[in-house]
């Protein structure tokens, strides 16, 4: 176990209008780490297809990160390495095989999202040629769903994607294009629990925006 | 049938329990989109969803408890009125009151949350809702038209026992009552209510929400089979221009409302508060450090700082000093009017406005004039910015509007019974150097105030830096002077006589000029000058704006010069 204080230097290969790059930095502000940016200009510089850019990932997509000497890329996959490793508290990715389970279950929604909201995100802000339709209707189905989980997450007091009483790299996974999804044109009008989730994510303690992403403003006293 | 943008009907258009404190709901009826959200004082308010300035959705935006700031560039919007509060490109002005938001009607009731794309139609319950203890089901958004959804919902009927069909697309099927939310052309939401609470709550809410899963997956299989009708398209109203233009710094005095004294209580020793609500709905929209004109029995005008936090429009709460020597005004109100009485009040007005940009804010209140600086530093609160308030009095029992005070959660400072001599000292440290973006609001007798401004001065305060606001004029009014005023716009010059006030003259010419305290205190008739030189004997003005000799109070000012242009 590492701490703030000991930590290696970490370097971000990141995009700045990238919600995949967003929920390290998200994770990263929250447990206070610090670390250093490379700009990777994904659009319209598409640098993450540059060749130096595939030597550190073969899969040409963003973000990467190195601790040190060690390279890894996939934001879920890095926000389960970074909680691991530096988060003290044990909180943000539990050990609990159930829990770990259950964390993992929402890190592939979150890549369900990003293949869907992120999408259509692209084909509107940065001219993709995806299929747009397809990519919003993608995303509504998922929101249904989670709006479902998290309304009956309420009612038995359950506050966040997973089972514990805290939030775990499964809200911060899934949180970027579900605030984004307007940008692809998919309201969220229709998910009030959705939305009330999202103001809970947008008041952990260490939160930081991102462009298109607003502050929730305090919770009552 | 097709919908309707000006159906009068009132419909559901959310749970209660969606709306829980400091969130904004985003909901739509009838094509229109609307911004929801509960007030820390548990008030609905159902606007538009879009921000007056630059049209941004006020459902991204934050509620704040008592106002909702506008996300893109922090207008704030009233509980209630959905007035205009704060306009952070013009901190140093108080926005016109008269810019308000849309608002629609809005009912809390059975477990749903209410309303209507106008006022036309009272709300009524629906049959047999006052015997019921509601439990709202999860609702159901359905991309279908809503006479689908209906007829739908009341397929769901067994043959023998057919759904009663109640008024606003409603239906009650055996023990569930269902209402169709018309949210556009071809979108629904179902809210369903249980006459009670189910024994096995979580059980029943899984088994309704499965049945209405099914429900809308088929509807929107068949919708999705025919021509989608097209979406409602609504209208949005323009803000006049004259609404959408920052006003003069004085509103001319508007008319008179009536309200109720609904309580009167001794808030300290010399103190009585007086709560005046009003007799329908809300009150008017005001700002921090704003004042009501207050009609006296015997035919006097006074002034009072409303004390009131964000939002809290039901009702003013006013400060009024018992003064043995005072000349019928607190006086009147003291003792002659009780709890029932009807008054009658102006419109707020604020010549005392507070910037909500500072880095640092310091509220020094004397006596009475902890007034209006009560009511900026519950602003202050609810938004959480940081601010201190300082409170002199002579003694413990002087403290007024305590339990107020104790609600707050900033640095709040009860200075009781500190010397005369040692008043500067203790202001002095507590207002430090002065540094960029710090403010400071002081409301109190007029030693205080020259006290502030003196000691803040001295210690690098910039005069902007420096806000009050004075009871009254305690100087001599030297009105020897004669002199000529030349009125632009009238097309008229009149000659001002020595013993006479320039006001005076134009009302003698036939003019009506708005004024209020006529001793030079309260900024009602302030006047623009456009040439010659004033001789400035209010307390209104600033030393700055004084200075700038573009503007004057004509109740007691006079002219140095042997005339006066003056822009009205």
């Amino acid at each position: 176990m590492g701490s703030a204080s000991t930590q290696m230097t970490i370097t971000l290969y990141d995009f700045e209008l990238s919600g995949n790059c967003y929920k390290l930095r998200l994770l990263m502000s929250i447990l206070k780490l610090r670390y250093d940016i490379i700009p990777v200009d994904f659009y319209p510089g598409r640098q993450h297809k540059a060749d130096w850019f595939l030597r550190l990932n073969p899969f040409g997509q963003l973000p990467v990160i190195k601790d040190d000497e060690l390279v890894l890329s996939d934001s879920g996959a890095i926000l389960a390495y970074l909680a691991k490793k530096y988060d003290e508290t044990g909180l943000w990715f539990p050990d609990d095989p159930a829990i770990t389970a259950e964390v993992l279950r929402w890190h592939a929604i979150a890549d369900d999202i990003t293949a869907t909201s992120s999408s259509a995100r692209l084909v509107l802000g940065m001219f993709y040629e995806f299929d747009l339709e397809k990519a919003q209707q993608g995303a509504h189905r998922i929101f249904r769903l989670m709006d479902e989980h998290l309304w009956f997450g309420e009612r038995e007091g359950r506050d966040w994607l997973c089972s514990p009483d805290h939030p775990t790299t499964a809200d911060i996974a899934c949180f970027p294009y579900v605030m984004l999804s307007e940008e692809g044109g998919i309201s969220r009008q229709d998910y009030p629990a959705l939305r009330r989730w999202t103001d809970r994510v947008r008041r952990i303690p260490g939160f930081v925006v991102m462009s298109g992403i607003f502050p929730a403003g305090r919770a009552a006293s | 049938m097709p919908l309707s943008l000006s159906d009068s009907t009132w419909y559901p258009i959310a749970s209660a329990e969606d709306l829980p404190l400091r969130h904004v709901y985003q909901g739509q009826l009838l094509g229109r989109e609307l911004a929801v959200w509960r007030a820390d004082d548990g008030n609905v308010n159902v606007w538009e969803n879009r921000c007056l300035h630059r049209g941004v959705r006020l459902s991204i935006g934050i509620n704040e408890g008592g106002e909702l700031k506008c996300q893109y560039h922090g207008w704030r919007y009233a509980n209630r009125s959905a007035g205009c509060t704060y306009i952070p490109a013009h901190p140093a002005d108080a926005p016109s009151r008269r810019i308000e938001n849309k608002t629609y009607p809005v009912r809390e009731a059975y477990g749903l949350i209410w309303s209507a794309a106008n006022s036309d139609l009272p709300f009524a319950p629906f049959p047999g809702a006052e015997s019921g203890d509601w439990f709202a089901l999860r609702p159901m958004p359905v991309n279908a038209e809503p006479a689908d959804v209906l007829t739908a919902l009341a397929g769901l009927a067994p043959d023998d026992q057919p759904a009663d069909v109640l008024p606003g697309m409603g239906l009650r099927l055996g023990e569930v009552t269902y209402f169709v939310q018309p949210v556009d052309a071809n979108r629904s939401v179902i809210r369903g209510l249980l006459a009670k609470r189910p024994e096995n709550e979580a059980a029943a809410l899984r088994a309704h929400n499965e049945t209405l899963t099914r429900l809308r997956d088929r509807l929107e299989r068949a919708a999705a089979r025919k021509p989608a009708p097209a979406a409602l398209q609504p209208t949005f109203d323009k803000v006049s221009v004259e609404l959408s233009t920052m006003p003069d710094i004085v509103i001319p005095r508007g008319n008179t409302m009536p309200v109720v004294v609904k309580r009167k209580w001794q808030t300290a020793d010399g103190v009585v508060g007086f709560e005046l609500a009003a007799r329908d709905g809300h009150l008017p929209t005001f700002q921090p450090g704003a004042h009501i004109d207050v009609h006296l029995p015997n035919g006097l005008i006074r002034q009072y700082s409303i004390t009131n936090g964000p939002g809290e429009l039901m009702s003013y709460v006013i400060g009024v000093k018992q003064e043995s020597a005072s000349k019928g005004g607190s006086k009147v109100l003291v003792d002659t009017v009780r709890e029932g009485d009807v008054l009658a009040i102006s419109e707020p007005r604020n010549n005392f406005p507070l910037r909500r940009d500072a880095t640092r804010t310091v509220l020094i209140a004397g006596g009475i004039g902890i007034t209006p600086l009560l009511s900026m530093a519950r602003f202050l609160d609810k938004s959480a910015l940081p601010y201190e308030l300082h409170y002199f009095t002579r003694a413990g029992e002087q403290v007024a509007f305590r339990d107020e005070l104790g609600a707050l959660h900033g640095k709040v400072f009860i200075h009781t019974g500190v010397p005369r001599s040692e008043i500067a000292t203790s202001i002095a440290t507590t207002l430090g150097d002065w540094s960029r973006a710090q403010h400071v609001y002081v409301c109190g007798p007029s030693a205080m105030l020259e006290t502030v401004r003196v000691t803040a001065a001295a210690q690098g305060w910039p005069d902007e830096a420096i806000h009050f606001e004075y009871f009254k004029n305690d100087k001599v009014i030297d009105d020897s002077t004669a002199f000529d005023i030349e009125l632009a716009r009238s097309a008229m010059t009149l000659h001002v006589p020595s013993g006479k006030t320039i006001l005076e003259v134009m009302r003698d010419a036939g003019l009506t000029v708005p004024s209020s305290c006529e001793q030079g205190a309260c900024g009602t008739c302030l006047t623009g000058v456009m040439e010659g030189e004033v001789d400035h004997q209010d307390v209104y003005l600033n030393d700055s704006e004084k200075q700038s000799n573009t503007c004057m109070m004509t109740c007691v000012s006079r002219a140095k010069s042997a005339r006066l242009v003056l822009d009205i």
